[in-house]
Order: C-alpha cells, then structure tokens, then sequence
C-alpha cells in the first residue's frame, strides 16, 4: 500500500512540482488569450449592439477599409490563433531546455 | 441544381492535375519507396506545417466555407475562427502529450489509455462515423464539380464523380502512389489565390494580397447596393454563433485525421512547430474564402440581383468556381480552381475512406469477430469496406442534407462530443476509466442527434443541442458524465496511471 501513496495521479489542477507546473502555467495563458479575444469580442460586439441585427460602434469604425468587427474575426484572430501557437511553442521550448539538461536532447 | 454545357479546358486541366500526382507520387516511390499513407522521409517542421494543411485542407475549407459566408455573411465567419481556433486547442492540450503516449489513432489510443475493448468499439464506431459524414460532406462538393464541369445534372455528376474518385484510389493504391503533400498543399493554394487575383484585378481591387484588399468591395456592397453584408447578428443569435464557434474548435482537437497528423515528424518539438506553420498555411486560405463569396455578391448585384435567387441559393456551394465563371476569369485559370477543388475534395475523401475502412477491419473485424484472421483477409476486409463506405456515402449524398460546410459540421460536433472528451481527460486526469469513457461517448452520441431524433417532440433539445452546433453544451455534459461515472467506479490500471505520470507527463525529470 506504501507504493500507492507515491504513486501520483495526472491532474491538471494539482500538478506535481517541475515540469508540470510550468506546462500548466503556460496551457492556461494561452486559453485565456484564446478564449478571450474570440468569445470576449462577440460578446462585446452584441453588448454595443444598437440594433437587433448588431449594428454598433464596432461596426461603423473601419480599420485598413474593413468594418472594423469584420477584420477583426475575419482576419485578426485567425493570425492571433498562430501567434498563441507561436508563443506557446516558443515557451515551451525554454521549459523544456530548462528541465531537460541532464536528458538526450534528441527525446524532445 | 443546373445542367449546361460542358466546359472542355477545365476538364483538361483537372484530369491533367490528377495525373500528375499519380506520375509524381510513382517518380517520388521509385526513389524513396515510401509507402502510401504517410511519406517515409524527414520533411521538417515547414514541410510538416503544409502537410497538415494539405491533409485538412478538403471541399468544406476550398468550397464549402466561402459558400455559407456568401448566404450568411459574418454569422459564416464561425467557420473560419472556429477551423483556425481549434488548432491552438490541439496544440496546447495534446499534442506534444498524444506524441509522447505513442498511439495515433483514436480506437487506439482509448483502448490503450482506458485498458477497455468497449471503449475501443465504440470509438472505433464513432471514428467511422465522422469519416463516413465527413464524405457525405466531400462527395456533396465532388457531385457539384463534375456536374458543372461535364454540364450534368447533379445525380448524374455525383455519380460521375464517385466512380472517378473510386477508380483514382484503386489505381494509385494498385501503383503504390506516394503522397506528396508538399506539392498537393502548393496545387491547392495556388489554384485558390490566383483565380482570387484575377477576379480582384479585373473588379478593380487590390489584387496583390486579394485576401486582405477586399475591405472596399464591403464598403461598395454597402453603399451602392444598401447590401449590409458584414452586419453581425442578421442570420444568427450571438448564441449561434458562439455555439458553432466552439462545436467547431473541439471537433477540429478531436477529429481522428487531425490527431494521427503527429507521427510524421520525428520528434515532439518539430510536432508542436509543424502545428504552427499548418495553422498558418491553413490561415493563408480562410483569409482569402470570404473575398471569394464579397465579389459573388458584389457582381450578382450590379447585375440587377442584390439577393441570392432560389437557384443561385442551391448553387451556393461552389459560388468559389461560380464568381470566377461570373467574373470572366479565362477559362483555363476557372480549370485550375476546379482542380484545386476536386484534388481538396479527392484527397480528403481518399484518406476517409480509408482512415474508415482501416477502423473497420482492424478495430472490429480483427479485434472483435475474428481474432485469428490473417493479414490478407485484414487487408481484403478493408478493401472492401471502403467501397461499401463509398457506396453509403454517394447514397446520402444523392439529396444532400444541408450545405458541404453544415454537413461537415456535424461530423466536428460528433468528435467534439465523444473523442475529444475522451482524449481530453484521456491524458489529462489518470483517474478517468473505461466505465467512464464509454458512459461519455455514448451519452456524446446520442446528444449530437439529438435535435433530428428528439427535436420535434422537446423544443428545448432542437435550442440548446443544434445538429452542427451541439458540442458547445455538449462537450461539458460528456466531460462531467465521464468524471462522475469514473469516480463511482475502480480505477484504471495502476501501470497506466503510472505511465501517464512518467511519461506523458513527467517526461523533463530524472
């Protein structure tokens, strides 16, 4: 039974110290920055909505000749989405030198 | 849907573009002799990027996308954010963890994690079912082209188009056809980006970056023709289009052709780096569908037709090769769009077909109702479930359900709602079990049909669980079950826990 009591179970709301603090750190900033541009525009967006169908202030500006909302999903978030992948593969790659230099870098 | 002429150099240049991946997929075996599913050779992180955008890249992304924002507007850009989002979920929650455990098929991996041959039937079930509607999806697109190429009508162009599909697979699979997907994802965004410059230099629009200079034809849209094409909310309740947003993100983490995308780099640094550039590639192509479907409605207006007419409505679909057709684009540049559109089409449904039909025989002809088969009769096995596949397929598609890209959306509802639950907690909590997952993905099952099953009688289901949308509400139901349902019941195997942890998890310490 002593073996059991080591024995630690995967979860995310109760990482083990090292690596996974770091790694969990880093997947729940990137799903705020995820979560909150996408859903928190279109919440916005209905919140400074003056019409049924949405018409607002985000609709009126425009930004490089778009409706402004309409660049912003149409062609901002698609590029946010691959700059979080660019920051989160960056990060990790430095967690990961960080933990990793006693191991064969070739696992990673 | 239409029956005209049939349009001579499209034809050319298509059968042209498919054959020449037969002669270089035969020149790339002779050198490399890798096999035919997944190219033997280290490609790199770039190289990796475009196969994944290649291997996604199918009649939803090329046809079926630009045709839903041309009827709906902005309510359609759910499809864009929600098919570009998911990817940031794929990369942060599982990549680099499903690389790490080792298996990369969905039967196999909760087979393997859950130590339950149940849960491997039933995701095995479930995986062919998302292929199976994924090419209804395709063949929806397949059906159009060819009717509109040889001037059919569109039963007859669909089964045209299958019988070509069906043949191309035989004979590349007969030749051993390696798959470039280097070159199928540089075909692809070339026939879709430079018919789009065509049509914006001809219109009189920024035609360098066509996807990012069609702004004005918005503003235009709006001004001469009081059309308000961008108003956010006219054909869809921001619950709508949340609720597809988010479908559509956890279906694209849990779709099974997604997942197995990992092995063909060699180490997890170059997995989650080739993720990236893919999201990027597949970026280069939403930014340009909306252009596509603004110039449609900017040119069907000045021709005196502010709104889409009834027929144009069941010709939405390939508004991609129609705007190009409408925008006097030359012949031979419309050819190179529809060769994109049917190698997106043919490729994607090829490998679903037998992504299926491997499922089939291996997770439950061979697991299931005869163990001691041989290698052979696997192989003859799944030969012959892709043709059956193929034949479910073209009989759903002769009176398709809704649009490519709806149709497509039920299928990222279904993997939203069993496999990505079941990877999700797979990986991340080592308490979740075989009882669990299996109590999960049959209640996901039954709550992606819900609406068409339930619907008419509970009106509330139809609200809170619609069939392309039904993961948002969805998925957290499925992840509760699975949590509540594994607590009540044993543990899973201490050596998986143990694996989990070391492995998957533990894998920077000593």
């Amino acid at each position: 039974m002593q073996h059991h009591e080591e024995m630690y179970d995967v979860n995310p709301f109760k990482p083990k110290v090292g690596s996974m603090v770091d790694e969990v750190a880093v997947i729940v900033a990137i799903l705020i920055g995820w979560g909150l541009l996408n859903f928190g525009f279109q919440a916005l967006l209905n919140l400074l909505a003056e019409t049924p169908t949405g018409e607002g202030v985000l609709t009126r500006l425009t930004f490089l000749s778009f409706p402004f909302h309409f660049w912003f999903t149409g062609q901002f978030l698609p590029l946010w989405f691959v700059l979080l992948c660019v920051i989160f593969n960056l990060y990790t790659d430095r967690v990961t030198e960080r933990h990793n230099r006693k191991r064969n870098r070739t696992y990673e | 849907m239409n029956s005209g002429s049939a349009n001579l150099w499209p034809i050319i240049i298509v059968a042209g573009v498919l054959t020449s991946f037969i002669v270089v997929g035969l020149i790339n075996k002779s050198r490399e002799g890798s096999d035919y599913l997944f190219a033997g050779r280290y490609i790199g992180r770039i190289g990796g990027g475009a196969a994944i955008a290649s291997n996604w890249m199918s009649a939803a992304s090329f046809l079926g996308m630009a045709g839903l924002i041309y009827l709906k507007g902005y309510f359609a850009l759910a499809y864009v954010i929600g098919w570009t989002g998911g990817y940031v979920l794929l990369l942060v929650l599982m990549a680099g963890q499903i690389r790490r455990f080792g298996k990369y098929t969905a039967p196999d991996f909760v087979g393997e994690r859950y130590g339950s041959s149940t849960a491997r039937i039933v995701s095995a079930v479930v995986s062919i079912g998302i292929s199976l509607i994924y090419t209804i999806a395709q063949f929806k697109g397949i059906g159009m082209i060819f009717a509109w190429l040889f001037g059919l009508d569109y039963s007859r162009g669909l089964l045209l188009g299958a019988a070509a599909l069906v043949s191309y697979v035989i004979v590349a699979g007969m030749l051993g056809v390696a798959r470039n997907q280097q070159l199928q994802y540089f075909v692809l965004i070339v026939s879709f980006i430079v018919p789009l410059m065509y049509l914006a230099h001809s219109l009189g629009y920024f035609w360098l970056l066509p996807q990012f200079g069609y702004g004005v034809a918005i503003q235009d849209l709006a001004r001469e023709f009081q059309i308000n094409f961008s108003s956010p909310f006219a054909n869809g309740t921001p619950f709508e289009w949340v609720s597809l947003c988010f479908t559509l993100m956890v279906g694209t983490a849990g779709l099974p052709h997604v997942l197995s995308r990992f092995y063909i780099v060699p180490n997890v640094r170059d997995a989650r780096w080739s993720v990236a550039w893919g999201l990027f590639f597949i970026a280069l192509i939403y930014w340009s569908a909306p252009a596509y479907a603004v110039f449609a409605r900017l040119m069907e207006a000045s021709a005196g037709m502010p709104l889409p007419s009834g027929a144009a409505r069941d010709m939405a679909d390939i508004i991609v090769i129609k705007s190009a057709v409408m925008g006097q684009v030359p012949a031979w540049i419309v050819g190179i769009l529809a060769a994109g559109a049917t190698c997106a089409a043919f490729f994607t449904s090829a490998g679903l077909l037998i992504t299926g039909a491997s499922s089939f025989s291996h997770d439950i002809f061979y697991r299931i109702l005869n163990p001691r088969a041989s290698e052979s009769t696997k192989m003859a096995v799944a030969k012959g479930a892709t043709l059956v596949l193929a034949a479910i397929a073209v009989f759903c598609a002769m009176k398709p359900p809704g649009m490519i890209a709806e149709i497509t959306a039920t299928a990222f509802a279904l993997a939203g709602n069993t496999i990505f639950p079941a990877f999700l907690l797979g990986i991340w909590w080592g308490r979740a079990n075989g009882y669990g997952v299996v109590a999960g993905m049959l209640t996901g099952m039954v709550i992606t049909f819900a609406e068409p099953v339930f619907g008419r009688f509970i009106p509330l289901v139809a609200t809170i669980f619609p069939l392309t949308s039904s993961a948002f509400c969805g998925a957290p139901i499925v992840i509760l079950i699975i949590i509540i349902v594994s607590v009540l019941t044993p543990p899973p195997p201490e050596a998986m826990r143990q694996f989990l942890a070391r492995e998957v998890h533990g894998h920077l310490e000593e």
